[in-house]
């Protein structure tokens, strides 16, 4: 009995894993490879048309410059999320007093459902009656005040800022963690030799969480490309197109248009572009193999 | 209890760091004693800066939060005439209000129900994986294995519109197990990735003396793994919790009846349909927002931990 | 310890799944069974009417429960955007379908009917003595080959210019009639500072409908229906010169602002809290201004005649919606008795105190109604020629490329020939 059982109990105790992965994520991308080879609404009959939908994805203004946008807001928020949280880790290491409280404070917004903060800035940021303009006017910088989401040239910053805001917390504890494990002969020693605060936050500090930043910067690339509910809460895409995002532009075309056939195209390419980056960055971090030892 | 936390080693250095930190604090006191006037007023103008920094960067992070929840109190003309002024009282009607016509207590039963479901499937599927993953040698298992990382980089919106149209020809859409199957599908890699990482720094041998005992596969599963990973499974837990708690998009996607909206979905047709009726909004996101902070402020070690071990690997 | 973790583990994990199983039970379909002890349940479908009307349905749907042992009535409403968007397409091929919806008349029912989710009730309307309770013009746009799909519920101008009254006062204006007076106004008002015009364009459909209309006043109802169903182009000489008036008036510093940014609703809320002098909206906003600000005084002026324009410079827009039964329904009898409880002059006057418009032969109480709401349902049906909105008459990807060149216009982003070359290349895969 027990022969026969051990050969296969593994596949038993993998099985209702693989079953569901198979069925909600494995069988679908196939799909929506399938799909993307035809002009179909969802209802009516499929046409097969070849490379169709791929080509009229290239050509089609808004979608690529989605990609564009998809890039600037993931440049962006690697300042405002990544980088910030390091700048805020250090200064929550500093061995001040009360750094314990700030650093539960700025991972607050990490807990919000990100519906919740997106109506929260979409008022914020309201011409009428928003926090940023009635302060500007308050310090008399009337003429500052914007339509922050309605002008094409502040929509996009605008939402990189909320990003920052929600994450600069979150990726101040990863850091906060990694510096944590510096040993503490290093810093005392660095006391010693009269160092001051900045120069160890440089010197020593970053340098040694280096694998953790790089880490970080992958995340906020990979899952930058995955944003939806901010942007489709505060503009949806507006104005002009202006933040119309990759994943935003998708959910239009399919659930709008009921282009299913084109939109799986222009899933497959996205899917394509981000397996392309995730393995260039795997590539990249294999030279110092030591990712991260949590 | 302190078992539990030790056996955890991210709880632990979190204990660690928190030690750490006092004893920091008491080597600058000693320091300052020390020091001479001048380097102690030079000191003393720093931790000035320092403090009004923070507390400027403070007010970035909660003025928001607290404007919402101020704002909850007031009267839509008050909120447009004058967005600073303090409420004049702390009514509650409007929360109340906005919870009865919100429909609040349907959208909240149903994240917890869909929530809970999906933290007990993902970490029971992702707890017998893993096992099998780390501790059973069988055929394919490496292939097998490479496709959960492959599902790791999967973006949603790269399967959600097969997905979706599976799910209507199944008539999946429109019930609890609509949202709960995708939300378990789309966890397993990373809490099988997880646990199968924790259990591989587990020593062979105990198993194998375990296995000389006589013990099955399914024993050793119930016995030893089990009980082992109980520590990861809460931070698999707290993370997976979270992502199902605020999923959006296929909420949105799959689900159109009313009674069984979570509460992402719930605030979605909430917000359109009282757009201009702002002291009902606030009064809706406020709901939302304090209890998931007066959670975080109870648990906020193990939410921490969850989340950023989560996204990290 | 252990023990007790793995227990509480399992103790959820059963909870869970019963408590799951149970409410799914109870919430699916009654109507699959054939025993008599199951009520079956009349599903009905709408965007959302606003709170006032939401309470006339529901008590309508506690009547006809009354009167019809057995069927339960059961409304879903979803927010308007989503509705007209994937809310409708998504709850007609899922397992709850409704057995009655909102539809707009038009392109948009020929869609309906095409993808088989109409029902004919051409033979129940005559049969059950629906057809005589509306005027013949009311089933405009709901005969599809001499068989009608849809019951009317409403008509909506979808576009006039609605005024502050008191701001015209103080300034001594009058509405105007011609383009050249209408800009006069928006000069003295602005010189007044206050914002003439208030549109929330963030959805497109607003300006876009609008600006539709004054596009159909300047190229002729035939030119602008032609273009959007691509027989024709949008970048000809006609439609510049259409969007010259509307980028004249973005230039000017006519408009609010945020146009691209507010939603509908929040310019509403601008306009009747004051701060702008005109808010061109369809008839829905009587209503709401009721319920709003009750001491507002409201008046309206149609799309000013603009000079040399080749289209019917009275032309009303606007677009008749109803509901249709579903061609799956299992009730669709029980559909027509519960339209036909809709309609009746009992159900017609709650509507009516509700500030919806109803349009059934004697439904129209015009002691009761708000003088607003009837005057534009006169303008409405007096309308020598009805102009359709692009994203209710016409396919829905070129009713957003268009709205879209008209936010850039409005918004004063892109010049009109800039704008009409995009749309023609936006456009051009769907020819």
């Amino acid at each position: 009995m027990s022969g026969r059982s051990n050969k296969f109990s593994p596949y038993l105790f993998i099985s209702p894993a693989l079953l569901l992965f198979g069925f909600v994520v494995l069988v679908p991308v196939l799909m929506t490879f399938v799909f993307s080879f035809y002009d179909w609404n969802g209802i009516g009959t499929m046409k097969f048309t070849g490379f169709d939908n791929y080509i009229r994805a290239f050509q089609d203004r808004v979608y690529m410059n989605s990609y564009g946008h998809t890039l600037i807001y993931i440049v962006a928020t690697v300042f405002v999320e990544v980088i910030a949280g390091l700048g805020l880790a250090g200064l929550i290491t500093m061995g001040r007093k009360g750094s314990g409280l700030f650093r539960l404070a700025f991972f607050v917004p990490v807990m919000l459902p990100m519906i919740v903060v997106s109506y929260l800035w979409k008022f914020v940021y309201n011409s009428d009656f928003g926090l940023i303009n009635i302060l500007l006017e308050k310090i008399g910088l009337e003429s500052w005040t914007r339509v922050w989401l309605g002008n094409p040239d502040t929509a996009l910053y605008a939402i990189c800022i909320v990003s920052g805001w929600v994450y600069a917390g979150f990726y101040m504890t990863i850091f906060y963690s990694g510096i944590q494990r510096i040993s503490r002969e290093v810093y005392e020693s660095a006391y010693l030799d009269g160092a001051g605060e900045g120069q160890i936050f440089f010197k020593i500090k970053v340098p040694m969480i280096r694998n953790l930043v790089e880490t970080g910067i992958m995340l906020c690339v990979l899952t930058g490309f995955q944003s939806f509910d901010l942007f489709y809460v505060m503009t949806n895409g507006g104005p002009y197109n202006s933040t119309e995002i990759v994943t935003t532009y998708l959910v239009k075309v399919v659930f709008t248009h009921m282009s299913i056939g084109y939109g799986s195209a222009l899933a497959v390419i996205m899917t394509i572009v981000i397996a392309v980056i995730g393995l260039v960055a795997g590539r990249l971090n294999k030279k110092d193999s030591s990712v991260l030892e949590y | 209890m302190t078992q539990v936390l030790c056996g955890d080693p991210d709880t632990c250095t979190l204990y660690e760091s928190e030690v750490y930190r006092l004893t920091t604090t008491v080597l600058d006191l000693k320091k300052d004693a020390y020091s001479g006037g001048e380097a102690a007023s030079r000191r003393t103008f720093s931790h000035i800066l320092y403090y009004l920094f923070m507390i400027f960067i403070s007010c970035f992070y909660f003025y928001p939060i607290l404007w919402l929840i101020l704002s909850s109190f007031r009267e839509n003309r008050e909120i447009f005439s004058a967005p600073f002024a303090l409420p004049e009282q702390i009514n509650l009607q409007n929360w109340s209000k906005a919870w009865t016509v919100g429909n609040m207590s349907t959208y909240a039963g149903n994240s917890v129900i869909v929530t809970s479901a999906t933290v007990a499937g993902i970490l029971l599927f992702a707890s017998l994986a893993a096992f099998a993953f780390s501790k059973l040698r069988f055929r394919g298992s490496s292939f097998l294995m490479l496709m959960f990382v492959f599902g790791l980089f999967m973006p949603l919106q790269s399967f959600f519109i097969a997905q979706s149209y599976i799910f209507e020809q199944l008539n999946l859409k429109d019930s609890y197990m609509g949202l709960i199957l995708p939300y378990i599908g789309t966890g397993l890699p990373l809490a099988i990735f997880l646990l199968k990482a924790y259990l591989d720094s587990i020593p062979k041998e105990l198993l194998e003396a375990a296995r000389i005992d006589g013990c099955g596969n399914w024993r050793m599963y119930s016995r030893i793994i089990l009980p082992l990973l109980i520590p990861n499974m809460a931070t698999v837990g707290i993370f997976s919790a979270l992502n199902a708690w605020n999923e959006l998009l296929l909420a949105m996607l799959y689900i159109q009846n009313d009674a069984l909206k979570t509460i992402p979905v719930g605030l979605l047709a909430f917000s359109s349909r009282y757009m201009t009726d702002y002291k009902l909004l606030f009064s809706a996101l406020s709901i939302i927002t304090l209890p998931m902070i007066v959670v975080y402020l109870f648990f906020h070690r193990y939410i921490v931990a969850g989340l950023t071990e989560g996204a990290l690997k | 310890m252990n023990k007790r973790m793995i227990a509480l583990i399992s103790t959820m994990l059963v909870t869970a799944l019963t408590g799951c199983s149970s409410a799914a039970s109870n919430n699916s379909p009654a109507n699959n069974g054939g025993s008599d002890a199951k009520p079956e349940t009349l599903r009905i479908a709408m965007g959302s009417p606003g709170e006032g009307l939401i309470k006339v349905w529901e008590t309508i749907g506690k009547e006809f429960e009354a009167q019809h042992q057995g069927i339960k009535v059961e409304f879903s409403y979803q927010d308007d955007d989503t509705y007209q968007t994937i809310g409708l397409p998504n709850l007609l091929s899922g397992k709850n379908a409704p057995d009655l919806y909102f539809e707009w008349a038009g392109q948009r029912l020929q869609t309906r009917v095409t993808d088989g989710y109409a029902a004919d009730i051409t033979e129940q309307l005559q049969s059950s003595g629906l057809k005589d309770m509306f005027a013949e013009g009311t089933f405009n746009g709901m005969v599809i080959d001499g068989k009608t799909y849809m019951i009317p519920t409403a008509g909506d101008v979808t576009n006039v210019i609605f005024y502050n009254k008191a701001v015209f006062n103080d300034l001594g204006l009058q509405p105007p009639a011609t383009w050249e007076e209408f800009l006069k106004v928006c000069e003295t008002i602005k010189q007044a500072g206050i914002t003439p015009l208030v549109i929330g364009n963030s959805d497109l459909w607003t300006a876009g409908n609008w600006v539709a209309h004054i596009i159909s006043r300047v190229v002729g109802e035939d030119a602008y229906s032609e273009a959007m169903q691509l027989k024709q182009p949008f970048n000809s000489p006609d439609f510049v010169k259409a969007y010259g008036y509307v980028q004249e008036l973005w230039d000017k510093g006519y408009i609010n602002e945020n146009v691209t940014a507010a939603s509908d609703s929040e310019a509403d809320m601008l306009f009747l809290n004051g701060s702008g002098a005109m808010h061109p909206i369809g008839s829905w906003l009587a209503p709401t201004a009721v319920e709003e600000t009750p001491e507002l005084e409201l008046g309206y002026f149609n799309t000013p005649a603009i000079p040399d324009g080749k289209g019917n410079q009275d032309s009303v827009i606007g677009v008749l919606n109803g509901m249709v039964v579903n061609k799956n329904s299992k009730l669709i009898d029980e559909a027509i008795e519960f339209m036909k409880l809709y309609s009746s002059p009992e159900s017609s006057k709650k509507l009516s105190d509700a500030g919806a418009v109803p349009i059934t032969k004697d439904g129209i109480d015009k002691e009761t109604m708000l003088p607003l709401s009837l005057e534009l349902n006169d303008l409405m049906e007096n309308a020598p020629a009805l102009v359709s909105p692009p994203d209710t008459g016409y396919s829905i990807e070129v009713a957003n490329a268009l709205n879209m060149a008209t936010s850039e216009v409005i918004g004063g982003a892109k010049s009109p020939e800039e704008a009409l070359a995009e749309l023609e290349t936006t456009i051009a895969p769907l020819k």
